[in-house]
C-alpha cells in the first residue's frame, strides 16, 4: 500500500469520545473471552468469579457495552461529542440488524408467548422491519449504534433476568439435539460482544468511512487472533494430553523413551510403544522421495527448458492439477485396485511407498517448475555464450540454482504426505499394534528365477505413525490396559505424530527463509 | 491427447543420426515391454526392465544431450499416464455396481439403503447427502474466515503480524487430518453428546466444524495469491482519490481479485469433499437421510468415510460399490478443480491487461 498514508502529518489528543469508545471495545473483548471461555469450557457456568457467577458477568458486560454505545450515539447526534458520521448507515449493517430483529421478534414470539406460526412470522417481520429501518434512515451515528446498544440490553436483561439461566434447555423437533444454557448463552453472549465491539470501533474512528473502517479491520483482526488461538490451544492441547503417555517408564537422563523405542505388542514388552510406526513412517518416506523426486524433477525439467509452451504443456498442467486435487482416499483405491494385485495380492510396504509418491510427485512438479523458471534468463544466456551445449547448461547451471527451491518444496510436502492416513489405510497396514519393525536394509536377498532380487520386508505389510493413531481409536483397546488406556496411548501417538510433521515443517519453512536470505545476500 | 504427445515426441527427438535415436528406440520399447509385463502381474518383468536400466546406462554414458531429454520426455508422460491409469482402474471396478442398480445407485431414497448382503442394495445417496451437508457446514465456516484471513495477511497486517500468521496458517495446514480428527472424536464429540444431549457420538455440524478448520488454510492461501497478485497501480489510483484503506479494499482489491477468491474457495470445498480420516472417526456410520434435510445434528456417513470404513470387509459388488462412490468423489472434485483452474487462468488474462 501507498506509504502515504503512513505518515503522521497531523497528531491529535485521543479526545474523551475515543476513551469511552475504546473503553467500549476493551469491555467487549473482555466479555468475548470470557465467553469463548465459557463455550469451551475453561470456566463453569455457576462457577463464582469476583463474587459474581460467571454468567452474570455476560450480562453486565452486555448492558454496560449497551448503554455506552447508546451514548456515543446519541452524543454525537446531539452535537455535544463530535464525530464525522455519514447521512446513512448503509444497507449492510441494516441487513445484519434487520436479520438479528426477525429472529429475535420470530423466537420471542414463538417461545416465550408461545404464539401460533401466522402470528409470530409476522411479529418477526415487523420487529426485523422497525430495526432496518431504524439504522437506513437515521444519520449514521444513530443507525449504527441504537439499534446494536438496544440489542445489548436486551442480551444483558434476558441473562441477568434469568429467563435463560443455567438448566434452561430448549428443543424442537426438527433438529436432533437439544441447546442448553451451557453453550447458548456463550454463544449469544460472543455474538453481542462482536456487534458491540464492531459499532464501539465505528465510534472510535468517528463514523464515515475511516469509522467503517476500523470497524471492519477491528473485526477481520479479531477473526485472525481467533484462528490463530484455536490453533495454537490444540497444538499446546494434543501435548498436555500427550505428554504424560509418551514418558511413561521413561529415564530422560539416559535418553530412554520407551514409548519411542519399544514395539507394540509382545510377550517381552514392558511398556508399549510406537517403534513400528515410527520405522514404517520413516521407511516410507524414504521410499517415497526416492520415487517421487527423480520423476518430479524430470517432467519440471523437460516442461520448463525443453517443451514448447502449447497444448503439451496444457495437457500436462491438467493432469498435474488433476492429480494435485484428487482426494487421498482415491489414491488407496487406485492402489488397491492396480498395486496390490501385482504385488502379492495383500498389503505391503512398497505399495504403499508408490501410492504416496503419486501423491507427492504433482507437488514436486509445481514446485520444481516454479524454482526452475524463477532462475534468470541471464543464466542460462551466459552458459550458452560460452558454448555451453543445453543439457549441459541445464546439469550445472539450471538445476544446482532451483535447487533450494525444489528441496524446500520437497521437505513440505513430505510433511504432509507423513500425514496421510487413506492411501497407506487401505494397501498398507494391517495389524493394530505389530510385534515387530520392518527390516528393509538387511532384507535383501538374491533369488534364482525372476525377479532375481527379493526383498521381504517390502512385501509386508507395515505401520505408520497416522495408522497408528486410526487403529488405536477403531479398535478402542489398549495394548497394555493396566499402564494406559486406549485414549491416553491414542494422546501419546498423536503428540508423536505432531512431533514429526511440525519438524518436517519447521525445517521445510526455516530452510526457505536461510536459501531466502543466501539469495538475497 | 496420444496426437500430442506424439507430436512432441516428434517434435524433440533426436535428428542427429548415429546411436542417440536408437537408445530412444531401444529404451522406450523396453520400458513399455516393462509396463505390459507389469500389467499382466508376470514375473519376467524385471527382465525388460533390466534392459531399460542397462540402455540408460549406455545412453548416459555415450550420448547424455539426448539420454538426458529422453528421460525426461518419459517422466512428465509417465505423470499424465498415472492420472489416466487412475480413471480407468476406478471406473473399471466401479461398473459392476453401476450396472447392478443402475441410476437407483444416484437416486433411490427409500429404505433400504445399503445391504452388503442377500437381496444387496446399494444407494449412495445417503453418502451423498453426507458429504454435501458436511461441505456445507464447513464453507459457511472456512470461507467468510478465510477471505478475511487472506485480506489481513496481504493487505492490512503490518509486517511484523504478517511474519507470526503466515507461517501460523502453514501450521495449520500440515497438522495430520488423522488429528484433527482424533481431537473431534476425543473432545468435540463427546462436547455436544454432553453439552447437547444428542443420542449418540457424532453428527454432521461437529464434522464440517472439523473440516472447515481443515479446509481453512487451503482457502487462504489461494485467495492470498490472489489478492497479492492485484496491480499495485490500482490500488494507490483509489488511495490518490481519497479513499479509505477499507474503502479500497472493499471497492477495487476484492472485486478485482474476486475470479482468484472464488476459485479459492472452489479449492476449498474440492479439500473439504476429499476429507476422509475426520469422517471416519467421528461419524456413526448408520446409512440415513436425515429428516428434515436441515438436521444438522443428525450422524450419518460420508462418500469418503464409506470407503475407509468398510474397505476391509468389502469383496464383490460391495467393494464395487466402493469404488463407485470413489468415482462420484474423483469426477466431483476434479471439475472443482479445473473450474477453479480456467477461473485463475482468466484472471491472469484481465490482471495482465490481455483480455
Amino acid at each position: 500500500m501507498s506509504q502515504a498514508t503512513e505518515s503522521v502529518f497531523v497528531g491529535d489528543d485521543t479526545t474523551g469520545f475515543e476513551r469511552v469508545a475504546a473503553g467500549v471495545v476493551g469491555v467487549g473483548i473482555v466479555t468475548f473471552l470470557l465467553a469463548a471461555a465459557g463455550l469451551l469450557q475453561f470456566v463453569a457456568l455457576g462457577q463464582s468469579v469476583l463474587g459474581t457467577p460467571v454468567y452474570d458477568l455476560f450480562g453486565y458486560g452486555l448492558v454496560a457495552m449497551g448503554v455506552a454505545t447508546a451514548g456515543l450515539g446519541i452524543g454525537t447526534r446531539a452535537g455535544v461529542l463530535s464525530a464525522d458520521p455519514d447521512d446513512a448507515a448503509g444497507i449492510l449493517p441494516g441487513t445484519i440488524f434487520g436479520a438479528i430483529g426477525f429472529a429475535t421478534g420470530g423466537l420471542v414470539a414463538s417461545q416465550t408467548f408461545g404464539l401460533g406460526t401466522p402470528v409470530w412470522i409476522a411479529a418477526a417481520l415487523s420487529l426485523g422491519g422497525a430495526v432496518f429501518a431504524l439504522t437506513v434512515f437515521p444519520r449514521e451515528d444513530v443507525g449504527s449504534t441504537i439499534p446494536a446498544a438496544s440489542f445489548l440490553v436486551f442480551l444483558g436483561g434476558v441473562v441477568l433476568g434469568d429467563v435463560i439461566a443455567v438448566g434452561w434447555a430448549w428443543t424442537t423437533p426438527a433438529l436432533t439435539g437439544t441447546f442448553t444454557a451451557e453453550v447458548v448463552l456463550p454463544l449469544l453472549t460472543v455474538m453481542g460482544s462482536l456487534i458491540g465491539v464492531w459499532s464501539a470501533a465505528k465510534a472510535y474512528g468517528g463514523f464515515g468511512p475511516s469509522g467503517r473502517q476500523a470497524g471492519a479491520f477491528l473485526l477481520i483482526g479479531l477473526s485472525v487472533f481467533g484462528i490463530l488461538s484455536v490453533l495454537v490451544i490444540l497444538v499446546v492441547f494434543v501435548f498436555i494430553k500427550g505428554l504424560p503417555t509418551v514418558l511413561t517408564g521413561a529415564d530422560l537422563a539416559q535418553l530412554e523413551i520407551p514409548f519411542i523405542m519399544n514395539v507394540s505388542a509382545g510377550l517381552y514388552v514392558t511398556v508399549p510403544g510406537v517403534l513400528p510406526a515410527i520405522l514404517g513412517t520413516i521407511w516410507l518416506v524414504v521410499g517415497t522421495v526416492v520415487i517421487a523426486v527423480p520423476i518430479g524433477v524430470g517432467a519440471a525439467v523437460f516442461l520448463t527448458e525443453y517443451a514448447e509452451q502449447g497444448r503439451f504443456t496444457q495437457v500436462v498442467e491438467l493432469a498435474t492439477n488433476g492429480l494435485w486435487s484428487t482426494p487421498s482416499v482415491v489414491f488407496g483405491l487406485f492402489g488397491l485396485a492396480f498395486l496390490v494385485p501385482r504385488l502379492g495380492n495383500a498389503p505391503s510396504l512398497l505399495a504403499g511407498q508408490i501410492v504416496l509418491s503419486f501423491m507427492l510427485l504433482p507437488l514436486v512438479i509445481i514446485t520444481s517448475r516454479e524454482s526452475i523458471k524463477s532462475v534468470p534468463d541471464e543464466y542460462r544466456d551466459a552458459s550458452a555464450a560460452l558454448g555451453v551445449s543445453r543439457w549441459e547448461t541445464i546439469k550445472s547451471v539450471v538445476l544446482p540454482a532451483a535447487m533450494p527451491g525444489i528441496i524446500t518444496g520437497v521437505i513440505l510436502g513430505v510433511g504432509r504426505i507423513a500425514g496421510e492416513t487413506a492411501p497407506i489405510l487401505l494397501v498398507m497396514t494391517r495389524s493394530v499394534f505389530p510385534f515387530g519393525t520392518p527390516n528393509v536394509l538387511s532384507g535383501f536377498r538374491f533369488t534364482t528365477s525372476p525377479p532375481f532380487i527379493a526383498n521381504d520386508a517390502l512385501l509386508q505389510s507395515a505401520s505408520a505413525l497416522p495408522y497408528q493413531l486410526y487403529a488405536t481409536i477403531t479398535a478402542g483397546q489398549s495394548p497394555r490396559p493396566e499402564l494406559f488406556t486406549a485414549r491416553e496411548f491414542g494422546w501419546g501417538t498423536a503428540m508423536i505424530l505432531l512431533v514429526v510433521v511440525l519438524g518436517l515443517y519447521a525445517i521445510g519453512v526455516l530452510s526457505r527463509i536461510y536459501f531466502r536470505r543466501k539469495l538475497n545476500a | 491427447m496420444l496426437g500430442t504427445i506424439g507430436a512432441t515426441i516428434r517434435e524433440n527427438a533426436p535428428v542427429d543420426a548415429g546411436d542417440a535415436g536408437h537408445i530412444w528406440v531401444v529404451g522406450g520399447l523396453s520400458l513399455a515391454l516393462a509396463f505390459a509385463l507389469f500389467f499382466v502381474g508376470s514375473r519376467f518383468t524385471v527382465l525388460p526392465l533390466a534392459a531399460f536400466v542397462v540402455t540408460v546406462g549406455y545412453g548416459w554414458y555415450a550420448h547424455q544431450a539426448g539420454t538426458a531429454k529422453g528421460l525426461t520426455l518419459l517422466t512428465t508422460v509417465f505423470a499424465v499416464l498415472i492420472l489416466v491409469l487412475i480413471v480407468v482402474f476406478l471406473v473399471a471396478r466401479s461398473i459392476p455396481a453401476f450396472s447392478y442398480m443402475g441410476i437407483d445407485i444416484l437416486t433411490k431414497t427409500s429404505k433400504p439403503f445399503w445391504n452388503t448382503s442377500g437381496e444387496e442394495v446399494y444407494s449412495l445417496v445417503p453418502m451423498i447427502v453426507g458429504t454435501l451437508t458436511t461441505t456445507a457446514i464447513a464453507m459457511v465456516f472456512a470461507a467468510p474466515l478465510g477471505v478475511a484471513s487472506a485480506l489481513f495477511i496481504s493487505e492490512i497486517a503490518p509486517d511484523w503480524a504478517r511474519e507470526i500468521v503466515k507461517p501460523g496458517v502453514e501450521l495449520m495446514a500440515g497438522i495430520p487430518s488423522i488429528v484433527y480428527g482424533f481431537i473431534g472424536f476425543a473432545i468435540i464429540n463427546e462436547f455436544m453428546y454432553s453439552e447437547m444431549r444428542l443420542p449418540g457420538f457424532g453428527s454432521y455440524i461437529a464434522v464440517g466444524l472439523v473440516i472447515g478448520i481443515m479446509a481453512l488454510p487451503t482457502v487462504v492461501s489461494v485467495a492470498e495469491d490472489a489478492l497479492a497478485a492485484v496491480p499495485e497501480s490500482m490500488k494507490s489510483g483509489s488511495l490518490a482519490m481519497g479513499a479509505t484503506d477499507w474503502q479500497t479494499m472493499k471497492n477495487v482489491t476484492v472485486p478485482a481479485a474476486f475470479s482468484g477468491v472464488s476459485a479459492a474457495v472452489l479449492l476449498g470445498v474440492g479439500r473439504a469433499i476429499g476429507e476422509t480420516m475426520a469422517a471416519t472417526v467421528m461419524l456413526g456410520h448408520t446409512k440415513l437421510i436425515p429428516d428434515p434435510l436441515y438436521d444438522v445434528f443428525a450422524n450419518g456417513e460420508t462418500l469418503t468415510s464409506v470407503i475407509a470404513f468398510e474397505y476391509g470387509n468389502a469383496s464383490g459388488l460391495h467393494m464395487s460399490a466402493l469404488f463407485a462412490a470413489g468415482v462420484i468423489l474423483f469426477v466431483t472434485v476434479l471439475f472443482l478443480s479445473i473450474g477453479s483452474l480456467l477461473i485463475e487462468r482468466r484472471m491472469e488474462r484481465k490482471l495482465g491487461g490481455k483480455a
